[in-house]
């Protein structure tokens, strides 16, 4: 078979076609919450991992990715109130499941902005979390982080969803923060 | 059916040697061997369910599940009837269905194309002509192998590997009064578990997931962060300040009844967080068409079952659970939420509270799950050699119900689980 000649108009068009499919990497404050986000969940600093939230705050493991909460079981589905509740049953100390808790650090990456509202980012991330508690067990994922920016400049989470990639499967208990 | 009266002993297996009537042996949950023998005689012998009917609604819906060790496909068939298939190409035993469900006329073996009907036929087989005359005959021999008895009750789809066997209303015996009980609560009659199943991995043997399902000692412990945290139990959890039962039903089911606790306290959905009925006022308002006034708010007093039916379903309020043993060590659990059907907002609800108490994330049955990791654990260490269950045993009353105990710590559930298992796992493997 003959190699395809490829004409400067096809060359053009593959140039503007990756460049469409590429995504804005994030700005350097939203990256860094994302990091704080991360670092306050891996050492269980429950307290402050609460505060990063917004009042209408979802947190959410589903599934499937194209779940409908008014008719599927997530894994977690929290809005503000729950999860203040589970940030409240980790502070007792008394949630076997994490007592002691997992120690933990995950690699937040292939960061990409996914949607720009007036005052919201979405960004997906690849993430690797390696946790040891008893045993070592890693997750992975794609984690989609929806960050609001106030007009005090100040930045608070709204959503995070997290796609994990064996959410089909048995999950093992997941008592930390994901 | 023959009487026998002692029955002869069938094998080296000493029954006696792991459950008396106040205790069980630490290795029904750590031997291989034992596990074994589970699965040849409570899962090959018996009962077991395997799905409900609304997920296999439509012809030529099915799903993959497992009954002990053998995968199956449950299949509503071109014809309209529910089969129970074993999951496996009747050529080279290919695996034969690889999805978790769907909907299919046929399923065709990856391996040498032989395709099968949903009823389980064999239909078709590629270069048929080398099995010259015997074609026909391979045909009908090599239809897919099915469990021959399937039934259902109120829904829940049982099946036995066996073909001879008590029938399925013999087995569920008083525990379809549970189930009666969960359909109480739908004005149709009917409720759908299509929410999809958490799947949530217990690292521990499949009874310890079980019989904690019906412990009403637990609670105040394993669960103390959620009552100090968040809020206090529906009811209180200390047994004497509460009218609660727990029962040993018979056959090997057992459960916990607050339903008396309810009725004293007679306010409805206590067990549904306390909302107050104008909040579902077309919930409320269906159930008292279907039923009348007082029926329906009789239902809504008592609420839902907490109810073990032996030996794989638990019926855990506006949840189902079932469990997938794994191996001795290791146990799936199945959750989802009870859908009542066109009740959209109740269903909302019911799913956002599955997902705060149930599967791996959820604020109670994560810490059940490390508990029962711990208790494995601690199953290493040989002695003592029994783990007894003699709480309240002074105390059971015989009624006609079952065998009750009013202390809701007594361990009366887990001594009638044992003692089905003796029967069972001690008879013919």
């Amino acid at each position: 078979m003959s190699m395809t000649v490829e004409t400067g108009i096809d060359e053009a068009r593959r140039s503007a076609a990756i460049s469409a499919a590429m995504r804005p990497v994030p700005e350097a404050d939203i990256l860094s919450f994302l990091y704080l986000e991360s670092r306050l969940a891996d050492e269980g600093r429950y307290t402050e991992w609460e505060s990063l939230w917004a009042e209408d705050a979802v947190y959410r493991v589903p599934m499937h990715p194209d779940d409908d909460p008014r008719t599927t079981l997530a894994y977690i589905n929290d809005n503000r109130r729950r999860i203040k509740s589970r940030v409240a049953q980790l502070n007792t100390g008394n949630r076997h499941s994490q007592t002691p808790p997992s120690v933990m650090r995950r690699v937040l990456s292939n960061s990409e902005v996914v949607a720009i509202t007036d005052d919201t980012v979405t960004v997906e991330s690849n993430f690797a979390l390696f946790e040891y508690r008893v045993r070592q067990r890693f997750w992975a994922g794609r984690v989609i982080h929806t960050v609001r920016r106030s007009n005090d400049g100040g930045l608070r989470l709204v959503g995070k969803v997290v796609h994990l990639i064996d959410a089909g499967g048995p999950v093992d208990t997941l008592a930390f923060l994901i | 059916m023959t009487t026998v009266e002692t029955p002869a002993p069938v094998d080296e297996f000493d029954v006696s040697a792991m459950v008396r009537p106040d205790r069980v042996h630490g290795s029904v949950y750590t031997s291989p061997e034992i596990f074994r023998r589970e699965m040849d005689t409570i899962f090959k012998t018996g009962w077991v369910y395997v799905a409900h009917e609304s997920e296999v609604i439509e012809r030529g819906d099915y799903l993959t599940r497992m009954i002990g060790h053998d995968p199956v496909v449950v299949a509503r068939g071109r014809d309209g009837m529910v089969r129970v298939l074993l999951n496996r190409c009747t050529h080279r035993a290919n695996k034969l269905c690889n999805a978790e469900k769907g909907n299919a006329n046929a399923f065709r073996c990856p391996y040498h194309g032989w395709t099968f009907a949903n009823t389980g036929a064999l239909q078709g087989v590629p270069m048929r002509q080398a099995y010259g005359e015997a074609f026909e005959q391979v045909r009908s021999e090599l239809g897919l192998a099915a469990a021959p008895r399937v039934d259902s009750y109120g829904g829940f789809v049982f099946a036995s590997l066996a073909a001879e066997g008590v029938s399925l209303p013999e087995h569920l015996g008083k525990a379809t009064h549970a189930i009666d009980r969960l359909l109480n609560l739908s004005p149709t009659r009917r409720i759908d578990l299509r929410a999809n199943w958490m799947k949530h991995m217990h690292h521990a043997n499949w009874k310890m997931v079980v019989e904690n399902n019906v412990d009403g000692y637990h609670a105040l412990f394993t669960h103390a962060s959620v009552y100090d945290a968040i809020r206090p139990a529906k009811v209180s959890h200390v047994p004497t300040k509460v009218d609660v039962l727990v029962r040993d039903i018979g056959n090997g089911h057992s459960e916990i009844d607050y339903s008396n606790e309810y009725r004293k306290l007679d306010e409805e959905f206590v067990w549904y967080g306390r909302i107050p009925r104008a909040q579902l006022p077309e919930y409320v308002g269906a159930l008292e068409r279907a039923y009348g006034p007082e029926q329906a708010h009789d239902a809504l007093v008592v609420g839902p079952p907490h109810t073990l039916i032996w030996p794989n379903l638990f019926l855990a309020e506006m949840n189902v659970m079932f469990v997938e043993p794994q191996a001795v060590d290791r146990t799936i659990a199945y959750t989802t939420a009870v859908l009542i059907p066109g009740q959209d907002k109740l269903n909302e609800r019911t799913l956002r509270r599955a997902e705060g108490a149930m599967g791996p994330a959820g604020f109670l049955i994560a810490d059940d799950g490390e508990i029962g990791m711990r208790n494995q654990a601690g199953l290493a260490a040989e002695l003592p050699e029994w783990l007894v269950l003699s709480r309240g045993m002074s105390t059971d009353v015989i009624d006609d119900t079952g065998i009750i105990n009013t202390d809701k710590s007594a361990e009366t559930p887990q001594r009638g689980f044992y003692s089905r298992w003796a029967a069972v796992v001690g008879g013919k493997a």
